[in-house]
């Protein structure tokens, strides 16, 4: 069980000697138990005391790596059941399943479609990670020559996905020198599977319909020295997949459970009906999974399942913001005034609320203030007339309008001098305090 | 070795609330809907069943939302040009209950009369049998105008009228009180606010069971996860006891989504967002399951294919596990 | 640049400004004082002007009605130059006076066992010199060093260039017999001269002061350095208020133009003015004084010091420098002995300063047995948590409304402030108590927080602050802002205008008692303690004295444990600088104090806005904090419901 930071500092020297480089001992002991920082920062901790923390340090969910030549994805090192308790860090895989079955030509298609998708959100351009090929044919050769295939079209991360590990072991040949994920060892497979895995230095996925037999699988697989493991609870509907995902979360993270302790891969396009794939890996990508593989690829889909991978994986911690960004209200105009606020996401509401419901048209500059209140934001230098202007002049504010006035938010009152400075062609106004007061301001100001 | 499934027991649940009367019951619906009732996260049936799975609501409007995605407006048709017409069809299209939007003005550009809205509210009412949820304009003013009026003329209706918040719910509370309907409370992505508010609700005197939570969603790529985690927080909190958490979510999902850019623009926009109908319906119904498993009772949508969708989802979800 | 003519009546001055000047500038460029409290923020709305004729453009319009603007009013830091024009600056309401630590020397006793001798830096010594001769040609200052190693077995000293320039004559004139003064911060460590004299200099007395700068107030207290005693007690409002209310007004002020130069001459006016008025006091004068210890908020000590306080505000908040190293008067400007040694008292970090350190010694925080609070209230509320064996300290932002800036009717607590009121359930009417007596001007910060604890517990305010419209009172009425409550009718007060409490007053006064009961649950939290089990709750901070532990749960300020936990010990930080002044291990604890407490800084992440929207309520969103206050609330509510 983790430790309080109370608890850590009773272990620690007491010395507040500052060589971790933090001012106090307590400071340090936060930081371990937010897991910020290593327990080697310091040198003076004792032995026992390292024994102590050293338990309470290891994650829950192992870390596992598939590896490709220079590319990798990573999946696991989690420590919470909920994002707002601590960010969830590796982001799942998304991978796209090709079979050995397929036409050549177009699974040499779908590659290259996959691979080269890019789109952009919020200044970062998504990917997808990677493919899934699978056996299907019982046909050692073909299943080489597709992966071989793959990977002359791709340098993405591989998933090699066969019951028979010889044909695992053709495809490893295929692509000599990488890490694959194997998929997966059973009940019946394992023995041969792990020793592949042992073999080369793959991570191996286990699949079985039971947490017991699951966990008797990953402890085989370790006792036979394979640490690096991927478990799959082959639940493919919605209910029992959520089940059977946040059971082994559970027990892994509350319980410190060993045996589960992995990151699941989820296979949502293994459903009944295919309008369900997508909301399925919906699912797969809040409720825990660290390898996705779906069947079919569409920009339609897979654009929203990136971007909620995104969002679902940041940083709670962080202010709840806004995007800043010009917004409009009531179908403004070029006559239309422009309000001016920050990112702050309940100051940016209470502005929107009150802009919105005076029912007059008008243009909101919402201005990135690193998500801070006006008053803050203004008090720590973040919201001054040079960042104003710079995102008026970034959102292209004054192609927008033809009567140029802008409303600085009552409490920086004071900045109204040298936004005048910065903005020389625009009427600087200053609005009032509250956003309450908003609506009557509008009406009687800004007619 | 056998693994004992770990079951989180709490002491807290969510409360029922049931919108809609049937003329048994002093209104004229055909059914009435409940929400909420559970004592587990989402879908945690190894625990125990939900015993009210969630619902789907149609937005409609009571004019033509020209504001609206071309996608949305084209799927009804002529249907949102008259509300009694749209009430009918969003019933086939299988929506388990309707939540009317009033508008601040009419077509011509004059506001909402109460008397507009009570007409509004009537033509929904009788030619759709499901329980109604309605909600003013968002304007303080014209919101407590359009509301009393409209929560007078359908006493006994168990309507939910919308939408309260910390600046703005006495009237609205008052008027819930006085003609026997129920309140939605909407606060901005809050676990604190949500909670406040319901506060001062109950303070009123409201009963608890009368109150519908909004904690504002926000779409997916628009800060879906603030909502998501509010969401859980607020879940988390009732069933560890925290009455004035308890009671079932509602969520604006079709607003949020259909409003940002990737489901309401259609053209000049990237190849790499797919062809526009199915981008839309997408990413109203991811934003909706995503919420679904943070714990929305309620989902209001925009698109018939996206109910059929989380329609799926939502059976799936609430049935019974085989195993464990 | 075109100059446009203003004139100022009734002062009858006249300036000249080029287009664009701020008026501000233009009163200031005729030698007129207009105080501008919030700095030229147009926040406060003090600094009015009456645009008689000509042409004033005003930027800002907040904080002046209606009527005034038909009148022509203008606030002089948000209006601009256009052209010439004539203005009435109309007479500032005067600062009253009200500083009820100023001459009433509060029981201050000396550390049981004090003995002078051994805990004093400032060491008198006679010494008894041989005089040179042919035979001994040792120089003057060998001699010296030769005779203290001797007498008084002290090996290490330095002097400065000016007393090496008078050695030699003064040694001759006393006829070798002298009598020298020395600081030794460390026990038989180096010490540096501070003087030297005849053997008469037996009879001046050893002074020296602590200085308290606060960011309202200054407080100077004169020690009679041989017994320890407290001889004399002053303080004043700190002339650089103003400049700004408050810190972050300040900074910005400082690091504009020559700002930085002008608050430190403010500051330092204010502290010798302040020394001399305790030297007359205790028929002494300044030059006796030869040791001070300076304690203060971080950026306080930056200006007193003339060091750039810039960084302080901007992320990450980091000042130049947490403990300055000893100093001389001269080289500060202090009017005191040239070469006494100043001490100024080390901090934390940028919100956590000098204050809290020796506030945390001096609140006895730091040897505490059990988990303790202690917090110092004012425009910044500092909390530390913890004992003798750890201490976590953090700073949160409560604004200026505690001291009645940022409120309709707020001022200070000076004559003319409601310090409390009553209201009765039964007639909804308020009873006031006026600072001096006589009518009412408006409601300081103890007087704010018992008027909303009073609205609130009586259902005229709903736990969000809203006021009741429910309820049919002539008290309730609508204004500028909403539905306000009056508190005193026109006729009763001195201005002829009501005093009333809006909506936007209780917001900020919600958002003040909110930050600060946010500090206190982050810092709880922050180490997995439920704040209820403190031990005791150790109230600082000069405007802490007035609060009423009662109201102040009531509305949510303070956490709700029993009223015997909670200690009001006024003004920690001049107490812990005067024992850091007198005694030396209670100067080496407070360094270590400031080497152990960890800093939190609050703005890292998230949880100190969670819980700050959490306190915004009224007491709290959890009510399970607050079971005082839910018994209560029983009441007023069976009330609502008959007739």
């Amino acid at each position: 069980m983790a430790l309080s930071g109370i608890e850590i500092y009773k272990l620690l020297p007491q010395t507040n000697c500052k060589d971790c480089e933090f001012p106090t001992c307590l400071a340090f002991a936060m930081k371990l138990a937010a897991k910020q920082v290593e327990l080697s920062a310091c040198p003076h901790v004792s032995e026992e005391s390292k024994a102590r923390l050293a338990e309470s340090a290891e994650p829950p969910v192992r870390l596992i790596e598939i590896k490709a030549n220079g590319n990798s994805i990573q999946a696991g090192n989690e420590i919470a059941l909920f994002r707002h308790e601590k960010t969830f860090y590796h982001k799942p895989g998304l991978f796209v399943r090709l079979r050995d079955d397929m036409e050549s030509a177009a699974l040499i298609g779908v590659v290259r479609a996959v691979d080269a998708y890019r789109v952009g959100y919020v200044g970062m351009d998504l990917t997808v990670d990677g493919f899934a090929v699978e056996a299907c044919r019982g046909d050692k050769e073909a299943f080489a020559e597709t992966v071989a295939s793959v990977r002359q079209n791709t340098r993405r991360p591989l998933i090699l996905m066969s019951r028979d590990a010889a044909m695992i072991a053709a495809g490893l040949r295929a692509i000599d020198g990488e890490n694959p994920l194997l998929y997966a060892a059973d009940e019946t497979n394992w023995e041969a599977m792990t020793e592949l895995a042992a073999e080369h230095k793959a991570p191996l996925a286990v699949v079985a319909p039971t947490l017991e037999g699951l966990a008797d699988l990953t402890q085989k697989a370790k006792d036979k020295g394979v640490m690096d493991l991927v478990i799959d609870p082959a639940a493919r509907d919605f209910s029992e997949s959520l089940a059977r995902a946040t059971q082994i979360r559970r027990l892994a993270i509350k319980h410190n459970f060993r045996p589960l302790g992995f990151p699941l891969i989820a296979f949502p396009g293994e459903c009944d009906d295919l309008v369900k794939e997508a909301m399925l890996a919906a699912q797969a990508i809040a409720k825990y999974a660290g390898f996705i593989v779906l069947d079919h690829f569409s920009a339609e889909a897979f654009y929203p399942l990136l971007a909620l991978r995104e969002n679902i994986y940041t940083d709670p911690q962080k202010p709840i913001q806004v995007q800043p960004g010009l917004y409009e209200f009531n179908n403004p105009t070029p006559e239309s005034p422009v309000l001016v606020t920050t990112n702050f996401s309940i100051t940016y509401f209470s502005v929107a609320n009150e802009v919105e419901s005076s029912g007059m048209p008008a243009w909101l500059v919402v201005a990135d203030a690193e998500g801070m209140s006006v008053l803050t934001a203004w008090a720590a230098g973040k919201f001054d007339a040079e960042r104003i202007a710079k995102d008026v002049k970034r959102f292209e504010v004054a192609g927008k309008v033809t009567r140029r006035r802008i409303v600085l938010p009552g409490q920086v009152a004071v900045l109204s001098g040298e936004l005048e400075e910065e903005l020389p062609d625009w009427e600087v106004k200053v609005g009032p305090r509250e956003a309450v007061d908003l609506p009557a301001y509008m009406k009687q100001v800004l007619l | 070795m056998p693994i004992e499934i770990p079951k989180d027991k709490w002491p807290g649940k969510i409360r029922t609330v049931t919108l809609g009367a049937t003329s048994e019951q002093g209104g004229s619906r055909g059914k009435t809907v409940t929400l909420g009732g559970a004592s587990t996260l989402p879908f945690m049936n190894f625990e125990a069943p939900m015993p009210h799975p969630p619902q789907i609501a149609f937005e409609l409007r009571d004019r033509r939302p020209d504001d609206w995605s071309a996608v949305v407006l084209d799927v009804w048709g002529g249907a949102a040009d008259d509300p009694a017409v749209w009430a009918r069809a969003a019933e086939e299209q299988g929506a388990d209950l309707l939540q009317l939007s009033l508008s601040l003005t009419n077509a011509q550009g004059n506001p909402t009369t109460p008397q507009m809205a009570v007409a509004a509210t009537r033509k929904v009412l009788e030619s759709s049998s499901l329980p109604l949820m309605v909600y003013g304009p968002g304007q303080a003013e014209a919101d407590n105008e359009l509301l009393v009026a409209v929560a007078e003329a359908t006493k006994g209706e168990r309507l939910a009228l919308g939408i309260c918040e910390d600046k703005n719910y006495r009237t609205i509370v008052a008027a819930a009180l006085a003609n026997d309907h129920l309140v939605v409370a909407r606060a901005p992505m809050d676990v604190n606010l949500s909670k406040q508010l319901n506060i001062l609700i109950t303070d009123m005197g409201l009963p608890p069971d009368r109150i519908l939570m909004d904690p504002t969603c926000g779409a997916l790529g628009y800060g879906i996860e603030y909502g998501y985690s509010v969401m859980e927080r607020l879940r988390l909190a009732a069933l560890q006891g925290d009455s004035m958490t308890q009671n079932p979510m509602t969520v604006s999902v079709g607003f949020e989504s259909w409003k940002t850019k990737e489901a309401k623009v259609g053209a000049d926009v990237p190849s790499a967002w797919g062809e526009w109908t199915e981008r839309g319906i997408q990413w109203e119904t991811l934003t909706a399951v995503t919420l679904l498993e943070a714990g929305a009772d309620l989902v209001i949508l925009r698109h018939p294919e996206s109910l059929r969708r989380v329609r799926l989802a939502i059976q799936d979800l609430a049935s019974i596990a085989q195993a464990a | 640049m075109a100059g446009h003519t203003i004139r100022f009546s009734p002062q009858g001055r006249v300036t000249e400004a080029p287009t664009g000047t701020l008026l501000s500038e233009a009163v200031a460029r005729a030698g007129i004082d207009l105080v501008q409290p919030c700095g030229g923020q147009g926040r406060c709305g003090r600094c009015v002007a009456q645009v008689c004729s000509g042409e004033i453009r005003a930027r800002s319009t907040l904080r002046l009605s209606e009527a005034d603007l038909e009148a022509g009013y203008v606030l002089a830091c948000q209006a601009v130059v256009e052209g010439d024009a004539e203005i009435s600056i109309p007479p500032q309401e005067e600062l009253t006076r009200h500083l009820t630590s100023d001459r009433t020397a509060g029981a201050v006793s000396l550390p049981q066992g004090y003995d002078p001798q051994s805990s004093q830096t400032i060491r008198r010594i006679h010494l008894d010199i041989a005089p040179p001769s042919t035979d001994d040609q040792t120089d003057d200052w060998s001699r010296l060093l030769g005779a203290l190693r001797r007498q008084a077995s002290i090996g290490n000293i330095s002097a400065d260039l000016n007393l090496l320039r008078r050695l030699g004559v003064i040694l001759r004139a006393s006829g070798w017999r002298v009598v020298i003064v020395l600081d030794q911060p460390v026990q038989n460590g180096n010490a540096r001269l501070l003087d030297i004299g005849p053997p008469e200099t037996d009879e001046m007395p050893l002074y020296g002061i602590t200085v308290d700068i606060g960011t309202t107030t200054v407080t100077v207290w004169l020690v009679d350095l041989l017994t320890g005693d407290v001889k004399a007690q002053a303080s004043e409002y700190n002339q650089q208020i103003r400049r700004g209310e408050d810190i972050i007004a300040r900074i910005i002020y400082a690091s504009k133009n020559d700002g930085g130069h002008e608050l430190r001459q403010l500051v330092l006016q204010t502290i010798n003015g302040l020394v001399d008025t305790v030297c007359q006091r205790a028929r002494t004068r300044p030059e006796h004084v030869v040791k001070a210890a300076v304690s203060g908020n971080t950026t306080m000590l930056h200006l007193l010091l003339g060091i750039p306080p810039a960084s302080i505000r901007l992320t990450p908040f980091v000042p130049v420098v947490n403990q300055p190293p000893p100093l001389t008067a001269a080289e500060i400007g202090l009017e005191i002995h040239p070469r006494a040694t100043v001490d100024c008292l080390p901090g934390v970090a940028s919100y956590v300063g000098a204050d809290i350190t020796a506030g945390t010694l001096s609140s006895g925080l730091e040897h505490a047995e059990t988990t303790s609070l202690f917090i110092d209230v004012g425009t910044n509320g500092e909390i530390v948590l913890g004992s003798r064996e750890w201490l976590i300290a953090c700073a949160c932002s409560a604004g200026p409304a505690f001291e009645g800036a940022g409120v309709r009717d707020g001022m200070r607590a000076t004559k003319g402030a409601i310090e409390e009121v009553w209201i009765s359930s039964e007639t909804l009417e308020p009873t006031c108590r006026v600072i001096g007596g006589g009518k009412p001007r408006g409601l300081c910060g103890s007087g704010l927080i018992s008027l909303i604890a009073e609205l609130f517990l009586n259902g005229l305010l709903d736990k969000a602050g809203n006021v009741n419209v429910g309820i049919e009172h002539p008290r309730l009425q609508m204004g500028e802002h909403g539905a306000e409550y009056v508190l005193v009718w026109a006729e009763d007060t001195v201005h002829g205008e009501n005093i009333v409490l809006n909506h936007v007053d209780v917001d900020n006064l919600l958002r003040a008692k909110a930050a600060i009961y946010a500090g206190f649950s982050v810092l709880a939290e922050s180490v997995g303690m439920p704040l209820e089990e403190a031990q005791q709750v150790l109230v600082g901070g000069s405007f802490g004295q007035y609060i009423n532990v009662e109201k102040a749960i009531e509305i949510g300020l303070f956490p709700d444990v029993a009223w015997e936990k909670f200690k009001f010990l006024g003004n920690t930080s001049v107490q812990g600088a005067y024992l850091a002044l007198i005694d030396r291990k209670a100067r080496q604890k407070i360094a270590d104090i400031a080497a152990r407490m960890t800093y939190l800084e609050l703005s890292a992440d998230n949880t100190f806005y969670e819980a700050f929207t959490s306190a915004l309520f009224l007491p709290h969103t959890d009510m399970s904090r607050f079971p005082s206050v839910a018994q209560k609330l029983a009441r007023p509510q069976e009330k609502e419901r008959a007739p």
